[in-house]
């Protein structure tokens, strides 16, 4: 018995004959608004795609003790995460083998064991089944309770704190998978000794919008910031030079991995992402040189873990009489339809930070981003309104166009890894993000580079 | 029990005139916020005005009733609802055009004075809004408010809203509970 997803070897095109690999041209800077609403095409992407990557699950920090729980969705599957005696995060399958009920019902918990609530099944942390409800009425040879354990989550790992977990026992393991974009996580998530940790519990809502549409916007669209935000720049919130977020790089860590990085004002405040003096010299410690000179050098980084944990490292202020703030924010964009979206936000707080600050850094955030922000509220309304419109048969006759910057070469003195592009207005990151879209649902092994 | 929740209250009875003067309040605050008079509503709001939504988990009882009063939805202070009440006056507050059209509903208001003078009222809220080509959103839950006497008027000066939401069905809180 196996978890695995069936190898891949589905069709490459459409019921009507429409090939896969027309949907997203990089050369021409096309994408086709079908990768946004069609039905068949959610199908396939959930099967090649959700059914097979690295997906994000939680933070560690959520389940700090043993016996905690979490209750999660991979890949439209119910699945909880328990930490164990020896302290070890596991993640089954949320359903016991006697009829598939439900086992944990809460969002999170603490748990001695799992006990199924509709006839009593129990299972250790470990997955075993323990007991069933009037065992002497089992013959042994229908009862086998070594073959009934709880169906664990077929990758289950870590990276800084960050769980992943995929269905697929053919993906690289997970330093692999995420590839170069390490060095980039670690100037968030390993820059100080403590690492980071959630504050409080996510916030969470649906949408009416693909996927795609907040994940597009999160490989490193700079250049929305200035009409759809128009508003908190009426504010004076932000710079006005409407070209203030193009002083950066584009960077395309590979695998479909993207970030921007872009230099704040120029006033030592903004160095190191605007985090309070008092971590740098932790920062010093933990990152490497080149690591060390683009934190220093940069105030802002949006960027995407392929295909949909976003992160969002900014600097800004809450309200005129607010000074700028900086705060670390990790999105989780899970499908749940060819038009929804179920949006999970956590903000992330270095542990060594202060109370002030963590206060400073929660007050910014949700002042700024969530469903409430003054930013997002209008960034929601966009993705939903681009969802509709793109459901229209008239409209999806004619492609959508990224074609921003294309023309500029790599900076071969930009000192990270991957493709590094000037000037952080572009588009190369999202036709990126697409561009390895189309390999998962196209390729057996979309993790092999040419 | 923190020492606010150990402060004497006393009761102020259905119909006593300081509870009529309380609800009318409430009433004509959810008018100002339905009829979009946001100028108006924001002078309702004291100075030193805490205005928060905490997050909600779906958690047994024995864990409480799920609210994370470390994180939310809403922490905002008088300075930061008025960049909210700004926003809503630029051209480009695209989440409210159109504007959202809101029904702020307040019943099962309780009001009791503390020993300060303050009044504490809780009370249950239905908000619903309609815009655009979105389904109908409706919020339910209650609102813990504190209102303080200055001079004739009363203003807010703690509202702490607890959604019974812990999932959103709704793209955004672009709106004012």
């Amino acid at each position: 018995m196996s978890t695995d997803t069936a190898a891949f070897s589905g069709p490459t095109r459409l019921q009507d004959n429409t090939d896969l690999l027309e949907l997203v041209n990089e050369s021409m800077a096309h994408v086709s608004r079908r990768v946004y609403v069609d039905p068949e095409l959610y199908q396939i992407e959930q099967e090649r795609l959700f059914r097979r990557a690295w997906l994000f699950l939680a933070h560690e920090t959520e389940l700090p003790n043993k016996g905690d729980y979490v209750t999660r969705n991979l890949a439209g599957e119910s699945v909880v995460l328990v930490r164990g005696d020896d302290g070890v995060v596991r993640g089954f399958l949320n359903s016991c083998r006697h009829r598939g009920m439900k086992l944990c019902r809460a969002d999170n918990g603490t748990i001695p064991f799992f006990r199924c609530s509709y006839h009593g099944w129990t299972y250790s942390r470990t997955g075993a089944l323990r007991a069933v409800f009037a065992k002497d009425l089992y013959q042994d040879s229908n009862l086998r309770k070594e073959e009934l354990g709880l169906i664990p989550i077929t990758r289950l790992d870590s990276y800084k704190g960050l769980i992943f977990g995929s269905w697929s026992s053919e993906v690289p393991p997970l330093p692999d998978y995420l590839g170069k974009m390490r060095f980039y996580l670690d100037l968030f998530l390993g820059r100080t000794d403590g690492g980071t940790e959630i504050v409080g519990t996510p916030q969470i809502w649906n949408i009416e919008a693909n996927w795609k549409f907040p994940t597009d916007n999160f490989t490193g669209d700079n250049f929305h910031l200035y009409s759809t935000h128009g508003s908190v720049v009426e504010l004076g919130l932000v710079p006005p030079d409407p070209m203030s977020l193009s002083y950066g790089h584009l960077i395309r860590a590979e695998g479909g991995h993207v970030l921007h990085v872009v230099p704040g004002a120029p006033d030592p405040a903004y160095e190191f992402f605007g985090l309070p003096k008092q971590l740098v010299p932790q920062l010093e410690r933990n990152l490497n040189p080149a690591q060390l000179g683009l934190a220093k050098k940069y105030a802002f980084s949006v960027g995407t873990v392929f295909p949909n944990l976003s992160f969002l490292q900014v600097m800004i202020q809450g309200d005129a009489s607010s000074p700028p703030t900086p705060f670390l924010s990790f999105r989780f964009w899970e499908p749940t339809g060819p038009t929804s979206t179920r949006i999970w936000s956590y903000l992330f707080i270095d542990k060594e930070a202060s109370p002030e600050y963590r206060k400073a850094s929660y007050e910014t955030y949700v002042r700024t981003f969530g469903p409430s922000g003054i930013f997002e509220q209008d960034d929601l309304e966009n993705w939903e309104e681009c969802s509709r419109v793109n459901k229209g048969q008239i409209a999806q006759r004619y492609g959508l166009h990224h074609g921003m910057g294309l023309h500029l070469q790599p900076d071969p003195d930009f000192p990270g890894p991957g493709d590094a592009w000037p000037g952080s207005y572009g588009e190369r990151t999202q036709l990126a993000f697409y561009g390895e879209w189309q390999r998962w649902l196209t390729q057996a092994k979309p993790w092999v580079r040419p | 029990m923190s020492a606010a929740s150990k402060a004497i209250t006393v009761a102020v009875p259905a119909g006593a005139p300081e509870y009529c003067e309380v609800v009318d309040w409430l009433y004509r605050e959810a008018r100002l916020l339905d009829q979009g008079e946001f100028d108006s509503w924001l002078a309702l709001m004291a100075l030193e005005i805490i205005y928060t939504m905490p997050t909600r988990s779906a958690v047994n009882p024995k864990d409480g009733r799920g609210f994370d009063h470390d994180f939310g939805l809403f922490a905002e202070n008088h300075a930061s609802l008025s960049a909210r009440v700004a926003r809503l006056k630029t051209d480009q507050a695209w989440a409210e055009q159109p504007r959202s059209r809101t029904r702020h509903f307040v019943s099962n208001v309780i009001v009791e004075r503390e020993s300060n003078d303050d009044l504490k009222v809780t009370a249950a809220f239905m908000l619903s809004r309609l815009r655009s080509n979105r389904p109908l959103d409706i919020f339910t839950g209650e609102r813990q408010d504190t209102l303080r006497r200055d001079g004739k008027l009363l203003k807010l000066v703690r509202r702490l809203i607890l959604l019974d939401q812990t999932v959103l069905e709704s793209h955004n809180l672009s709106i004012f509970f």
